[in-house]
Order: C-alpha cells, then structure tokens, then sequence
C-alpha cells in the first residue's frame, strides 16, 4: 500500500521534471527576446552605447542564447538564481527572501481570518438551507467576493482611517496593527469561496448513514452537528488550504501595491516591468514547483486523513 | 441492452421534455439566476450597442477647470474625469471592451483550446491525456498574474512600430494602436483559458465514453470526429457551459487587472481598469468620489451576477449536493 503511495508520488514528481523544464524555457525566452533587456530599463535616459556593451559582457546577454540558458541552469543546481539588476547586483535570493516573508506573514494571517469566518458561514448556510438564510448569507459574501481588490483597498482605508481614524495607513511592519487592515481586505474575496465549499461538503455529509446512525441512537443534535458531520466535512478543506499554500508566497499584489507594503508580489511586478531576467525567472520557478508540491502534499495528506482513499489509490496504481 | 430488444417509437418521446429543455427550464425557475441573466443582458447589450447608447465621445476631452472632475449632472450622468471625457460614456464603452476580450477568449481558448484538448485527452486516454492534463497543472501552477505580466511586458516595447505599420500598411488604419495591445493580453490569457474547461470536459467525456451507445457507435464505425461531435460532445455540454460561467469573472478580471497596472488595452481604449486606475488612491477618492464608485458599482454588479448565475448552474447541474 505505501508502495503505491511511493510510487504514485515518484510518477507525479517525474512528470514535473519536464514541465518544469519547458516553463523555464520558455519564460527564459520570453525574456531574453523581448525588444527591452535589464540594461535598458537600468540606465534609462543615460543610456550610452558603451557603457551599455560593458554591462551586457558583464552579465552575459551578449552570448548567444543557449549558452546563456546553459549557465543559468548550471548555476541553478548550485544553488545560485543569479542577480538582480535592479538591486545593484544582490543576489536573488537575498532580495526575494525578505520580502517572501512579509508576503507570508500576511498570508498566513489572511488565510486565518478567510477559515475563522468560511467555515461557520458555510455550516450556518447549510444547517438552515430551505429558509430564506441560506441564500441571503451566501449571496452576501458572493457579493463581497464581486468587490475587486483594488476597489476595496480604496474604500476600505478612506473609510477606516480617513473617516474613522480608526488605523493608520504606514507599513510598520508585519507584527503590527496597522496590518490588520490590509489582511482584512486580502482576505474577505476568499470567505465565498470557503464558506460554499463547506456548505456543501456539510449537506452531503448529513446524509451519511453514520449521521442517522448518531441521531438514531439519540446523541443531541449538536453532537451530532460538531463531532459528526463538521469533521467530515472538514475534509474537502484540506485541498483548499492545500492549493493556497503556493499563493502564500506568492503575495498579492493588488494589495501590497496600494498599502505601500514591500511584498514579494509588488517586487515581482517591478522586476517584470524592469525586465529583472533572473528574479522574474527565479520566482516563476519557484511558484511552479510550490504549486506541483501542495499538490501532491494534498494527494498524501487525504491518505493519512481517510484511508479509503489510501486504498483506492493504492489499488487504481 | 434491454432496449434494444424492444424497439423505441418515436413517439415514445413525445411528451418528455429533452435535457436541453429542463436545463432551460429549471434555470428560468431560478429567481436569482433571471436577475443575474437581466443585468448581465444590460451589461452586454450597452456593450455591443456602445455608440448609440453613449451620450458622448469617450475620448473627447474637455480642459476646463469646470468640467474636469465634475460630479454627475444633467449633461454627465456619471460625471467627467480629469481630462474632462464623460465618464458614462467610458463606463458604456468599457463594457464594450470587456465583452469583446471574454468573447475572443471563450471562443478561442475554452470553446476551441479547452473543448478540443478535453475531448482529445478524455477519448484517448493514455499518455496524450496524461500529457495534456500535467501541462495544464503546472501551467495552473504558475504565478498566473506574474506570467501574464511578462507576456504582456515582454511584447510591449515593439508594440508602437507593429501598430505604426499595421496603421500604414493595412486596412485597420487607426484601430491598430488599440488592437495590437488587446491581442497581446488575449495572447497573455490564452495559456490559462483552456484548463478549466479541458478538465471538466475531459472528465465528462471519461463517464460518457462507457456508456453504451458510443459503444455503439464506435461498432458500427462512425468517424472519431463524428463521434466525438454528434454522441459525446451534447452529454458534455451542460456542464462545459456551467465551466464556461464559472470562468466568466476570472477571464474578465485578468484584463481588467492588467489594464489596471498599465499592461493591458491601450489608454485611449476605455476599460474598468484603467477607469479605476485614473479613479486612483484613497485621497482622490475622498475628493472624488464618484469615479470610483461610478465604474466600481456597474463592474461589481457585473462580477456578482456572474457568480450567481454560476451558483444557480452548478444548482441544476449538480442538484445532489444543493437541493434534498
């Protein structure tokens, strides 16, 4: 059985490989073919011919492509993602990792509020389902997950601070309250989205024998509603938080761009516009294989959670 | 197998209504779903009809002090904005933008990319399905907005020569300069259009490709594509256009997203992105507040109604977790 488990995640991380691989060549010529290069973007009006040539030689975009390609690859397996331009020669790791954190912070406090409010939303919604609550509770927060995030960044700080002067709006860090807001505005899109998913991983599991078996034998409703049917219904969740752990390090950039916040998502747009070659292709790379990891962290965990699903893996391998 | 023993009369239909025809009907009972299909009909008509419902010319600027960032009146129901355009006028003329980038995108990337890959990966199976649902993981993987910003960035900065030549050397004339930018972000959005809908199709086509009249068909030896086309593809198509709306707000919400940061439509071309982008920072909205909330509401009224059409589909689709 663990040997189908084994060999199932070995065959998924194998497929990985090459996709990886084509991603890589493919953002790597996007970059390098666009009619712009860092260079560009870095001397800007003082642009000289000269200086220009010495940087390109400096950096290696004066090489022909595949040898350009090769090295970065050969530095990637020792560890070494290349240097950022627009950060005087920083290596990447030392100005993404920063940054990843304050994302990450912020995320982590984000996903918190988004599960603190979705799931006792979506147990409420389908513990009353029939009534005009139901749709009323849902439909409320699918108007919420409508509002995009630029929109409420505005209104959310101009009514919050300006009027009410209840924060302030500065970046004093991520362990600080002027962070509540931000969180709270990263957050309240995502609470639809967790709350219908549990409404109807609740509903279907109320129809489980064990549900009547629970009623049958006369345990009080909440019992039954608590240790029964909510932990059940829990389940499903585990591929949502799972499929939001890439996302923390991905930041958000909406956000972080109108709260001033130095996150890795305003970085990933500035070194995008700054043709930043190797932190755009670093924190690709890095997102693609978060993602390929949750998803098979996601495939293990359901295992360990239910092993029904051990078996039928294990069988369908 | 039992049925083919006793032969159907046609008439043996008569009074049922077909699938397609419940599906419509189950959705007009839908109270929601009919205020949700009512806007967006409002939404999309203003679109398509942009000149004649407009009052103005979006672009036409006014640079006086008294009618730059005029509150809505009489003359502008919605109001002008710093350059003094009227902004009901931008807002109808956004909505044209919108539906011309999801129209493009739906078509090309989930009806002709999605359909076609999820078709092909669920009736061969194999390594081909294999290969096509791993890229569309990964690609689903891939900080979505980060890469479509250096799709959008990496073809920007030839943009202007392309479009000065189209605008010289073809029939486009002026409409280059805004077409060039607009088939770059539909070129930014297409990587990520088609996997939605080529995994619902793909597993659709997995619970209808064991069914016994494809079976059937396959014996008596109709065409792969005919096959594909006339038995499998109306079992998929339901729950493909429940996929298809489900996607709506996203894809217009990359555009929007993009325009917002400048790497979308051209400036000149109206958009809800660059109408909230100008609508600007907390100041100008506490200033002005009706720029923002003159884009803002038509633009959340329509990603709303598309979530509740969505949630009404997946209702009649999908009954067993929604109604008992």
């Amino acid at each position: 059985m663990s040997q189908g488990l084994a060999g199932y995640v070995i065959r998924r991380l194998l497929w990985t490989v090459p996709v990886i691989f084509l991603i890589s060549v493919f953002v790597f010529l996007l970059l390098r073919l666009a009619p712009q290069d860092p260079i560009d973007s870095l001397l800007g009006q003082r642009y000289d011919d000269e200086i220009a040539d010495r940087l390109r030689a400096k950096y290696g975009y004066d090489r022909p492509l595949h040898i350009q390609y090769l090295k970065y690859v050969q530095n990637l397996f020792q560890g070494d993602l290349g240097v950022s331009t627009r950060h005087g020669d920083f290596s990447v790791a030392e100005v993404v990792i920063p940054k990843i954190r304050v994302s990450a912070g912020m995320n982590i406090m984000a996903m918190i509020l988004i599960f603190g409010i979705g799931v006792p939303i979506g147990v409420y919604a389908a513990l009353v389902r029939g009534s005009f609550l139901d749709p009323l509770v849902i439909g409320f927060w699918l108007l919420v997950d409508a509002v995009p995030v630029f929109i409420t960044a505005v209104v959310a700080p101009w009514f919050f601070a300006l009027q009410l002067g209840w924060v302030d709006l500065t970046y004093e860090g991520v362990i600080h309250p002027n962070i509540i807001l931000p969180v709270f505005v990263m957050a309240l899109p995502g609470v639809a989205g967790v709350a219908r998913l549990m409404r109807a991983s609740v509903i279907q599991v109320s129809s489980e024998d064990y549900v009547r078996t629970a009623r049958a034998k006369g345990l009080r409703e909440r019992t039954v509603v608590t240790s029964h049917v909510v932990r059940n219904a829990l389940l499903p969740m585990v591929t949502v938080v799972g499929l939001s752990l890439p996302g923390l390090f991905t930041g958000t950039l909406f956000v972080e761009l109108l709260f001033g916040i130095p996150g890795i998502g305003r970085e990933a747009l500035l070194a995008v516009l700054g043709f930043d070659f190797d932190v755009v292709l670093g924190l690709v790379l890095f997102g693609s294989i978060l993602f390929v990891l949750a998803n098979i962290l996601i495939d293990i965990a359901y295992g360990f959670i239910d092993p029904r699903i051990r078996i039928t893996a294990a069988r369908s391998v | 197998m039992t049925s083919m023993a006793t032969p159907l009369e046609a008439g043996d239909f008569a009074g049922r209504p077909t699938p397609r025809f419940r599906f419509l009907r189950e959705l007009v009972h839908k109270k929601i779903a009919m205020i949700a299909i009512f806007f967006l009909a409002i939404f999309y008509l203003a679109g398509i009809f942009a000149p004649w419902v407009s009052t103005d010319d979006p672009n036409y600027q006014r640079l006086t002090i008294e009618d730059r960032l005029a509150a809505p009146s009489g003359d502008h129901w919605f109001g002008t904005d710093g350059a003094g355009r009227d902004l009901f006028s931008r807002v109808v003329y956004s909505a044209r933008t919108t539906l011309l980038f999801t129209l493009v995108v739906i078509l090309t990337g989930s009806l002709f990319l999605g359909l076609g890959l999820g078709l092909l990966a669920g009736y061969r199976g194999g390594w081909i399905d294999a290969g096509i649902m791993r890229v569309g993981e990964v690609l689903s993987g891939v900080p979505t907005l980060l890469l479509m910003l250096a799709i959008s960035a990496a073809f920007r900065t030839r943009l202007n020569d392309v479009a000065f030549w189209l605008q010289e050397n073809t029939f486009l004339g002026d409409d280059a300069r805004a077409i060039v930018p607009f088939l770059i972000i539909v070129g930014a959005a297409l990587p990520f259009a088609w996997i939605g809908s080529a995994r619902i199709v793909r597993s659709q086509v997995f619970a209808i490709r064991e069914q016994e009249y494809v079976l059937a068909a396959e014996t008596i030896g109709v065409s792969t594509a005919r096959l594909l086309l006339r038995h499998v593809f109306p079992g998929v198509l339901p729950i493909f256009l429940v996929g298809v709306s489900a996607g709506m707000a996203g894809i217009a919400g990359s555009e929007i997203a993009l325009s917002y940061l400048g790497l979308g439509v051209d400036p000149s071309t109206p958009s809800f992105g660059t109408l909230l982008q100008n609508a600007g920072g907390v100041r100008t909205f506490q200033e002005f507040p009706h720029m923002l909330l003159v884009s803002g509401v038509p633009l959340i009224l329509f990603f709303f109604s598309w979530n509740l059409l969505g949630d009404a589909l997946v209702d009649i689709v999908e009954p067993r977790t929604y109604r008992r």
